[in-house]
């Protein structure tokens, strides 16, 4: 069990590591409107001005953050749902754009009934995070388990779509 | 009636009695007299001060806290803001094996606070050693050298809610209170109070003895009873008649009520000062008063300066008579040693110590009041006035103490820098952490400590180009007709108004720039180009959109909104500002985030509450706008004036005869309002630029700040622009500029540089 959750987190570090390789390439074409010439589209494409886009990675998580983390999940396992919002409320405040601790707090607030603010962190931890692998399939399955409690099927189908794109590899950008 | 008295002279007449047996007649109706009022009034003060006794109800002040302190490695911190930050907790240089004291050496502090019950966990009383170095908190560890992962400090305490009877008191339990005290108290007012039954008939003897040999009252025969029973129940004269209501009410309580909940009663009640008309009563509070420490963190020494204050808090006050307070100390020492409760050597390390008195806490109330006044609003809205004093609530916020210190000499300082005629100008600023909608600093007074007028939450005043990054929010949602380079016409425009004369507007410089890209007219705030684009979206989507963020102003539909002809506070600009800095997911601003009632129950609390806004791809694109405005636009005068180089976005805003300046401005981790202008609405020339900038700049150079990117959102893509012209280059395009579009927007043609 162990190894295997071990396994799953490096392979999942190893492909996010891929990806940051991936986006230093040139991007790969897509549809253009104008009349389209071969190689034209992925050198009008500029790198995103601070990181590249939508591949932040958190390899040094703060020990303090992951202190308040680890103190969640136990207040989760021992079903004190109040207090393990309580404390990764307080670990956000340190790390406020930590993916793994927002899509965390989204869980637990699915789990205390708080449909509406885990369909909110859910959706900040996707827009903070890598958008692919584990954590998106976590992010768009907490939000569409949201929109259905909050009876909004329409929206709950439009998540669970995004969450099978979760496990597609990004279009190859060579 | 008359024939009746008469009959009795009659009967009385043939009366004659010896002298002895009118004396015997006398002595009786006398005795029969005492006996019937006295056993009553006896009965009934036994009665009384049983009753009053059980029924008592402290009051106790809800006290309001800062939010604490989070130390963890990594985390930024300069020495000096570390400092602040303890002695806003209370902490005082001094030897840090001593709880609420610690050191420093360098950037190297040895800290040791006292423990605190935070609303979700107790934090223990332990030493820390912090290690800083540029600028961040490079390691923590506790005193034997192992490395902690986190410590909180204690939050500071900025203010009380008091109770209607002004009486400030921190209760405290019996067993809480260190056993010092508990047993010094006893050594030095009443050393038989474990065996007598209310009174002390050797210890009155003793005092009447004394008094009467030097001809005044030089010694109070009282025990710990009596005092009570005098504090609670009656008035402070010296009559005889008090001293026995006093006796038979003290041995009532004494028969009633068992020692240990005496003695309670009477740590909490005894009185030791005054904070302004605020009486203080009660060891714990006293201890917070004097030392800025909980009851149990003090020392010998201290506990005998408060011990001492017993007999006369005034008398003995250790702030106005330092000296007779220091020998009434030692004396209280001298006490302890000789019954045993301390050891020669505690004994003379305590007598050798200074007093130790934290001075100005009655100035650190005041200086909060902005921040105060907002806590008050927010805590009125949930909850009653009269559940809110005296119902020892404690109140946890949001703000930062130092941050505040930093905001508040920011305005202080640069406001006589940028104003024409000294004194003219106002100000108010707003800090806050976008991310989860904490209020960090609120300043409502170019003076801080001047409480009045709360310019932050209460100058509505017109926001000028302030709110313009709204109109061009919703342009860009409609990502089929505008993008950042899409051309606008900055060109004179007339639009007629019913029953007057067209409005005309014009750009501040008075001239027009002719076809622009958007962003750039955005950038340097042009008027005519964003009503023309205001125009396109529509006053009414414009409303539409600040009420969605929370904030609905009092104006017409009309097109002069899109120039900020709209009132606001500082406040409500931060609010709307917030989701800008925050990728989009707004929420309302807090300046409260726990409430816990006097037994540590949680009664409220306020998390950040999440929404999502609708237009985060636009969102984000108007982000890097405002990021442009600040390098290149109208705010390009603030990197100079910066002591650190951070990316910050921002937007000026400037209102009709330079009434109001206004500077708005946010980095990932902070968000600032600055306003300026003159209470009596004149023109003042001051402009965003050139008078609240240098007010944002000064407090941005004193925060701690990261520089940390902003993540894209999903569907925004980075193109090459042959620039300013609204066509696809490449990275080799002499012109080039990359410029994020949401997916799809970006421009269809190539421009002519591509080969």
């Amino acid at each position: 069990m162990r190894m295997t959750r071990i396994f799953k987190a490096l392979a999942v570090s190893l492909f996010v590591l891929m990806l940051v390789g991936c986006a230093a390439q040139p991007p790969a074409p897509v549809e253009t409107r104008s009349e389209p010439q071969p190689g034209v589209e992925e050198l009008v494409r500029a790198p995103a001005a601070d990181e590249a886009r939508g591949l932040q990675v958190f390899p040094l998580r703060n020990p303090a953050v992951a202190e308040l983390s680890e103190a969640a999940r136990q207040a989760e396992s021992e079903g004190d749902l109040d207090r393990a919002a309580v404390l990764l409320e307080r670990a956000l405040r340190i790390q406020a754009r930590d993916p793994e601790l927002l899509q965390q707090l989204a869980e637990v607030h699915l789990a205390r009934g708080a449909y509406e603010q885990a369909d909110s962190y859910a959706s900040r931890s996707f827009d903070q995070g890598p958008r692919v692998g584990e954590i998106c399939q976590r992010n768009w399955r907490t939000m569409a388990l949201a929109r259905e409690r909050m009876n909004q099927p329409e929206a709950a189908r439009l998540a669970r779509e995004r969450l099978e794109q979760c496990q597609v590899t990004p279009p190859p950008r060579l | 009636m008359s024939r009746r008295r008469k009959r009795l002279k009659r009967r009385e007449r043939p009366v004659r009695a010896s002298l002895a047996a009118v004396s015997l007649r006398l002595a009786l109706f006398f005795f029969g007299l005492a006996a019937g009022l006295l056993g009553p009034w006896i009965w009934w003060l036994d009665r009384e001060a049983g009753l009053r006794f059980a029924e008592r109800q402290w009051s106790q002040a809800s006290r309001v806290y800062a939010r604490a302190l989070e130390l963890h490695p990594g985390r930024p911190l300069h020495v000096e803001d570390l400092e602040q930050e303890l002695i806003a907790s209370g902490l005082r240089r001094g030897d840090p094996r001593r709880v609420g004291a610690y050191s420093v050496a360098g950037s190297r502090f040895d800290i040791h606070p006292p423990g605190f019950a935070h609303p979700d966990g107790v934090e223990p009383a332990r030493r820390v050693l912090v290690v800083l170095s540029d600028g961040r908190l490079a390691s923590l560890s506790d005193a034997a050298g192992q490395a902690l992962g986190l410590v909180r400090l204690p939050p500071a305490e900025l203010g009380s809610l008091l109770p209607l009877d002004d009486r400030d008191r921190t209760l405290v339990a019996l067993a809480d209170f260190p056993p010092l005290l508990v047993t010094g108290v006893q050594a030095v007012e009443d050393r038989q109070f474990k065996h007598h039954h209310g009174l002390d008939p050797r210890g009155m003897l003793r005092a009447a003895w004394s008094n009467l040999r030097y001809r005044r009252v030089v010694q109070g025969g009282s025990t710990i009873t009596q005092q009570l029973v005098k504090n609670l129940f009656l008035t402070p004269d010296r009559s005889l008649v008090r001293k026995f209501n006093e006796g038979v009410m003290a041995l009532s309580l004494e028969r009633r009520f068992g020692k240990a909940e005496i003695l309670e009663a009477y740590l909490n009640e005894v009185y030791l000062g005054q904070d302004g008309r605020h009486a203080i009563h009660g060891f714990g509070r006293a201890s917070e008063y004097y030392f800025g420490l909980p009851v149990q963190a003090l020392a010998p020494d201290q506990v005998a300066l408060l011990v001492g204050m017993v007999r006369g808090a005034s008398w003995y006050n250790p702030v106005r008579n330092p000296e007779r307070a220091l020998a009434r100390r030692n004396r209280v020492l001298d006490m302890f040693l000789e019954t045993g409760l301390i050891d020669q050597a505690s004994h003379r390390s305590a007598v050798e110590s200074a007093l130790g008195i934290e001075r100005g806490h009655g100035q650190r109330v005041r200086r909060h009041w902005a921040f105060l006044d907002l806590v008050q609003r927010q805590l009125r809205r949930d909850y009653r006035e009269r559940d809110l004093r005296g119902a020892g609530l404690r109140i946890f916020t949001t703000l930062d103490p130092v941050a505040q210190l930093h905001a508040e000499r920011a305005l202080a300082e640069q406001l006589p820098r940028v104003e024409s005629e000294p004194g003219s100008l106002q100000g108010a600023i707003v800090l806050i952490d976008p991310a989860g909608g904490e209020v960090r600093a609120v300043v409502g007074d170019r003076l801080a400590g001047r409480a009045g007028f709360n310019r932050a939450l209460d100058a509505r005043r017109p926001v000028g180009s302030v709110i313009k990054p709204f109109v061009y929010l919703l342009a860009l949602a409609d990502s089929e007709r505008f993008s950042l380079v899409t051309p606008l016409a900055d060109e004179p425009i007339s639009i007629p108004q019913p029953g007057g004369e067209p409005w005309q507007p014009r750009n501040i410089d008075g001239r027009s720039h002719g076809q622009v890209p958007l962003m750039t007219a955005l950038a340097n705030s042009y008027n005519q180009a964003s009503v023309r684009l205001g125009l396109e979206v529509g006053a009414q989507a414009l409303l539409d959109l600040l009420a969605q963020l929370g904030v609905r102003p009092d104006s017409e539909p009309h097109p002069a909104i899109f120039l900020g002809a709209m009132e606001l506070t500082p406040l409500q600009v931060a609010q709307l500002y917030q989701p800008l800095a925050a990728e989009g997911y707004s929420t309302p601003l807090r300046a409260i985030s726990a409430v816990q009632d006097d037994s540590g129950r949680e009664i409220g609390r306020y998390p950040p509450r999440l929404r999502p806004i609708r237009q985060r791809q636009a969102l984000a694109l108007l982000d890097y706008a405002l990021q442009v405005a600040v390098e290149e636009g109208t705010g390009r005068r603030l990197a100079g004036l910066l002591s650190q180089p951070i990316a910050v976005s921002g937007k000026t805003g400037t209102t009709n005869e330079r009434r109001d300046a206004w500077f708005v401005g946010y980095t990932r981790d902070w968000l600032g309002v600055v306003w300026t202008g003159r209470d009596d609405n004149r023109p003042a020339s001051i402009g965003g630029a050139s008078t609240a900038v240098p007010v944002w700049a000064d407090l941005f150079s004193r925060l701690p700040v990261q520089n940390t990117g902003r993540t894209w959102p999903e569907g925004v893509g980075w193109y090459w622009i042959d620039w300013p012209h609204p066509t696809l280059a490449t990275g080799d395009c002499p012109a080039a500029r990359a410029v994020p579009f949401i997916e799809g927007s970006q421009p269809a043609t190539l421009s002519d540089c591509i080969q």
